[in-house]
């Protein structure tokens, strides 16, 4: 004989060990033809209770079990686009955005979406033609943060009523000034976000960068070149630290050390304020408008619906119930959403006043905003439509290079332009 | 390296020797005690200035939070399963290639021996996609074997093996050759358990990898009956905020398993007595 | 039994060797070079992750000949990479070495301290470095300021944060390596030493002259492993500094990443890719080479 016995036992194991992984786990997911429970996946590091509680309420109302899936943010897209190519998508989902690689895959949302008795906003939809695509959970909104205890002790005061806001000179000044008597390190901290600059350039009367009418980026307007001009300017180490932009600091922690007198973000900070920020008052107030009166509107989850055979019905059936107007409402305010559906009255969970107040502020902002707010959302929509992807986080990559004094702002412009329609076939 | 024992010249050695390992352990540990500690700190504690070592409010709820913030026991088992079997797995494999490698002299042994070193040269993002293709032609798309079986080749493995059997005499096959024994038989029966240092050293690497790894098993698993300990981490970060005090526990407390295997393997490293088969 | 032996004999060994590469053969096959040609068919297409995936032959290769931002990305790998390997080297071989010597005390405890940053995931990694190197509210530049100096820009300046990540990836990485020392160290026979103590050596020679030639083998493979995994660093390079202070730091893997992946230029990333795949064979084959002529 070749093999001894004792070698014939490690083969053995090897073997045993192989197979039983391979059987134990290879059951994979439940069969077809059983609508008595559908996939919903999303993701939130936070926010899931809503969708649980909601879930319980529909299997009571429908015998449906909704199985929720929390799908880490990092790697959810990737995950969708695998997913798509092993025909192994969720019956439903909320997803930070529509592929073009399984959007044909949808089904048409158009009977939820226009129903009256939803008063769901129907800019917000993604539609294509008159089949709707998504209906987002909820919006987000850009907008600025201070560190309340800072101007109080240097007396120095702000606006609280965004029909009445400042500029950016002003508020820098004022910033400048608290700063200086309160011995604070920085006036400013702004989120490293592709995202987050449009807001910076739409209220300096910039229309950033949009799709022309050949679907292509077009170059941006003066305005927009000089925003981002002064953009790297004030990143010098005094009215805002260069590392936030350059090197990947966490502008949230530098905020919260309490040293920075203010904080360039949105309306997803509050529920981590609330919790988080216990050594010092902070308060939302007005984003400055120099003139333009301006925030960046991004949607949150989209929900869709697959069209997975016989379990299609019942996943329309989960968006259905979710965005009828009672049970929107119980979601919202659990999980702190900035409403798409309009004539709600909403009491948010929050115990610090800071906190609701912020969130009857962005309700107010995005009411008085310019509409060129959602126009980054709205130029996605386009792109998507057209079967086309384009990632826009070269922005930062870009700006970061400005910054730090690798390029000057007419290459940047152009790089950032040239960068996006590489994307577009 | 047990050496004669009571030479006069043993103490100022123990000093030094003391003195520049612990010193190297404060260098190397201070960083870690400030994660350890802040593991403790209440979320606004964490980033506050001027800064503090310690926590004024020390907490449990990062831990009592990242414990219920997702299924932490489920996930743990999950994360065995796919440690265990890909480490058993990992192993036998490693150590009869690297056998092969370091005691044949054939040439396409060496050329295969170029190819395994080749699968360390390409980033795993170009890979990963074509890969997820095959992993799902081959129907181990959504399963822990999915998981499990890409990841049992690893050139590391390989080589450590090579390298081990590099140094053993030839003499001993050469011995066994003559005894009559087979070629398998003596690598399972003489060789491989005189590469237990060996086989402990990978199988905590091995470890190591599967209880890390990420990306790769959250796109091969849908349910989150099979998700692994490293995606119920992920998901306390968000798009636009980490939650850095459940972070920081959670990380802690997926540590644990992974010291406590280390310290039992590493003993046995550490008592392997192999140099009696060795001698020359 | 004599016949299988005497046949051996005449074949030299082919199905034993063959048996026992079979399984990692196999696994080859289907999870190295099955998926690597796809992407190497890739790299000849413009592909963009939908849709088809139109020939366009030596195109994405010939771009990437004459692509500055690459070869700067190359020399930065290069500079990160001779940083860090002689220093991880000898990190790791120094604590391997105190960690299986008789002498030093604590060692039990010692083990996990020098254990426990290889299991820290980069994200963390990353928070806790910047509390530390952080510029504008580290602790080190907090003490610096206390004791009346200037802060320094451990971020923005692109050589400092650099040096940064040398010291994190080292930190990080000793474990690794320190694990295959000890166990390397462990397999040297004692009988060498003794024979060494007979004839009066110090511990410096017994270092140079019996444990370094006996660890020859690992120690090429931890240089050879390290270097390669240096070639292809930059999760700590994002984590600590997000390839910055801008794109400075972008290491090659980085750049291949937000140029080619994240731009939806699969083909130009694949290209990219298997460029750098033979600058690593490449670099392999030089160390390969630069041992062998060590050894004779």
């Amino acid at each position: 004989m070749g093999i001894s016995a004792s070698a014939r036992k490690g083969w053995l194991a090897a073997s045993v060990v192989g197979a039983l992984v391979l059987g134990a786990c290879s059951s994979g997911s439940s069969g077809d033809g059983d609508p008595k429970s559908i996939t919903f996946w999303f993701s939130t590091s936070a926010q899931d209770q809503g969708y649980t509680d909601l879930a319980k309420e529909f299997e009571a109302k429908e015998g449906i079990k909704v199985e929720i899936v929390n799908v880490p943010y990092d790697g959810y897209q990737d995950k969708l686009s695998q997913a798509a190519q092993a025909n192994a998508l969720p019956d439903t989902a909320s997803v930070p955005s529509l592929d073009p690689l399984w959007v044909n895959q949808l089904q048409d949302l158009a009977s939820i979406a226009n129903n009256e008795a939803n008063k769901i906003n129907k800019n917000l939809v993604t539609a294509d033609g008159d089949k709707v695509l998504s209906i987002p959970s909820d919006v987000t909104a850009a907008g600025l943060y201070i560190n309340k205890s800072l101007f109080e002790k240097a007396g120095v005061s702000y606006p609280t009523d965004p029909a009445q806001t400042w500029t950016w000179t002003d508020f820098l000044a004022a910033a400048t000034k608290v700063r200086e008597a309160t011995n604070a390190k920085y006036d400013l901290v702004y989120d490293n976000s592709a995202a987050r600059i449009r807001g910076w350039i739409y209220t300096h009367g910039g229309t950033g960068f949009q799709l022309g009418a050949d679907g292509k980026f077009a170059a941006p307007d003066a305005a927009t070149v000089t925003a981002l001009s002064e953009f790297a300017k004030i990143n010098d180490d005094k009215v805002m630290p260069k590392s936030v932009w350059t090197s990947g600091q966490d502008p949230n922690a530098l905020f919260k050390s309490g040293q920075v007198v203010a904080y360039y973000s949105g309306v997803w900070q509050v529920a981590d304020f609330a919790d988080s920020i216990t050594d010092f008052e902070w308060a939302s107030v007005p984003a400055p408008a120099q003139p333009t009166h301006a925030t960046d509107i991004n949607l949150g989850g989209k929900m869709v619906a697959f069209n997975n055979g016989d379990k299609a019905e019942a996943a329309k059936k989960w968006i259905d119930f979710v965005f009828q107007p009672a049970n929107y409402t119980k979601l919202a305010q659990t999980n702190g959403y900035l409403p798409i559906e309009t004539g709600l009255t909403l009491t948010y969970p929050f115990e610090k006043k800071a906190a609701q107040d912020a969130f009857a502020l962005y309700i107010k902002e995005m009411e008085l905003a310019d509409p060129i707010s959602s126009s980054g959302q709205a130029n996605q929509t386009k792109l998507l439509l057209a079967k086309q992807k384009v990632d826009d986080a070269l922005i930062k990559t870009e700006l970061a290079k400005f910054i730090n004094g690798e390029q000057d702002v007419q290459k940047t412009v152009d790089a950032i332009v040239t960068g996006l329609n590489d994307q577009i076939k | 390296m047990a050496v004669s024992r009571s030479r006069t010249g043993d103490l100022p050695k123990k000093i030094s020797s003391s003195a520049i390992m612990w010193l190297l352990a404060v260098l190397y540990g201070f960083p870690l005690l400030w994660f350890v500690v802040s593991s403790f700190k209440p979320g606004g504690e964490l980033f506050s200035y001027p800064l503090t070592f310690w926590p004024k409010n020390p907490t449990l709820e990062g831990y009592t939070d990242a414990w219920t913030s997702f299924d932490f026991p489920g996930y743990l088992v999950n994360t065995m399963i796919v440690a265990i079997a890909a480490t058993l797995l990992t192993v036998m494999v490693s150590a009869a290639c690297g056998y092969a490698l370091a005691k044949y002299g054939n040439w396409w042994l060496k050329i295969f021996a170029g190819c395994i070193l080749a699968t360390t040269m390409l980033p795993t993002e170009t890979i990963l996609a074509p890969l997820f293709l095959v992993v799902r032609n081959l129907g181990l798309y959504n399963s822990l074997s999915g998981v499990v079986v890409p990841a049992v080749i690893t050139a590391t493995g390989t080589f450590m093996f090579r390298q081990f059997f590099v140094t053993v005499p030839n003499d001993l096959l050469e011995a066994a050759r003559i005894d009559g024994s087979s070629e398998l038989s003596t690598f399972f029966r003489i060789m491989l358990p005189l590469s237990r240092p060996i086989i402990l050293t990978l199988a905590i690497f091995s470890f190591q990898w599967r209880w890390n790894e990420y990306l790769w098993p959250l796109i091969i698993l849908n349910e989150p009956s099979q998700f692994t300990l490293q995606i119920g981490i992920a998901g306390i970060v968000g798009a636009n905020n980490v939650n850095w005090s459940i972070l920081i526990s959670a990380s802690v407390l997926s540590m644990v398993p992974l010291v406590a295997i280390y310290l039992v393997f590493q003993k046995y490293v550490m008592n392997a007595d192999i140099n009696a088969g060795l001698k020359d | 039994m004599v016949f299988s032996a005497s046949r051996r004999r005449h074949n030299s060994y082919t199905l034993a060797p063959l048996i026992l590469i079979s399984v990692n053969l196999l696994l080859f096959l289907t999870f190295f070079v099955w998926p690597a040609i796809i992407g190497l068919a890739y790299s000849f297409t413009s592909y963009t992750g939908v849709g088809d995936a139109p020939w366009v032959g030596l195109e994405n290769y010939q771009e990437l000949i004459g692509d500055a931002d690459f070869y700067a990305a190359l020399l930065r790998t290069l500079i990160y990479t001779a940083c860090v390997v002689p220093l991880m080297f000898v990190m790791s071989l120094g604590i391997a070495y105190l960690l299986v010597s008789p002498y030093a005390k604590g060692k039990t405890v010692a083990r996990v301290i020098f254990f426990l940053p290889w299991l820290i995931s980069p994200i963390i990694a990353g928070v806790i470095w910047r509390w530390l190197f952080g510029e504008n509210f580290g602790l080190v530049n907090f003490v610096i300021t206390e004791l009346g100096g200037d802060p320094v820009s451990w971020q923005s300046n692109g050589d400092l944060s650099l040096m940064i990540v040398v010291i994190v990836a080292t930190w990080a990485g000793t474990a690794f390596n320190m694990l295959l020392f000890i166990a390397a160290l462990k397999n040297v026979p004692v009988s060498y030493y003794e024979a060494a103590d007979l004839d009066g050596a110090n511990a410096w020679q017994k270092f140079r002259k019996i444990t370094l030639p006996a660890i020859a083998p690992t120690s090429f493979i931890v240089m050879l492993l390290s270097t390669l995994h240096a070639m292809k660093e930059y999760t700590y390079f994002v984590a600590v500094n997000d390839g910055g202070p801008g794109t400075e730091n972008n290491l090659i893997v980085q750049y291949i990443y937000e140029t080619g992946f994240k731009r939806a230029q699969i083909g130009y990333a694949s290209a990219a890719s298997f460029v750098l795949l033979l600058i690593l064979v490449v670099v392999a084959v030089l160390q390969l080479i630069a041992s062998r002529r060590k050894g004779s």
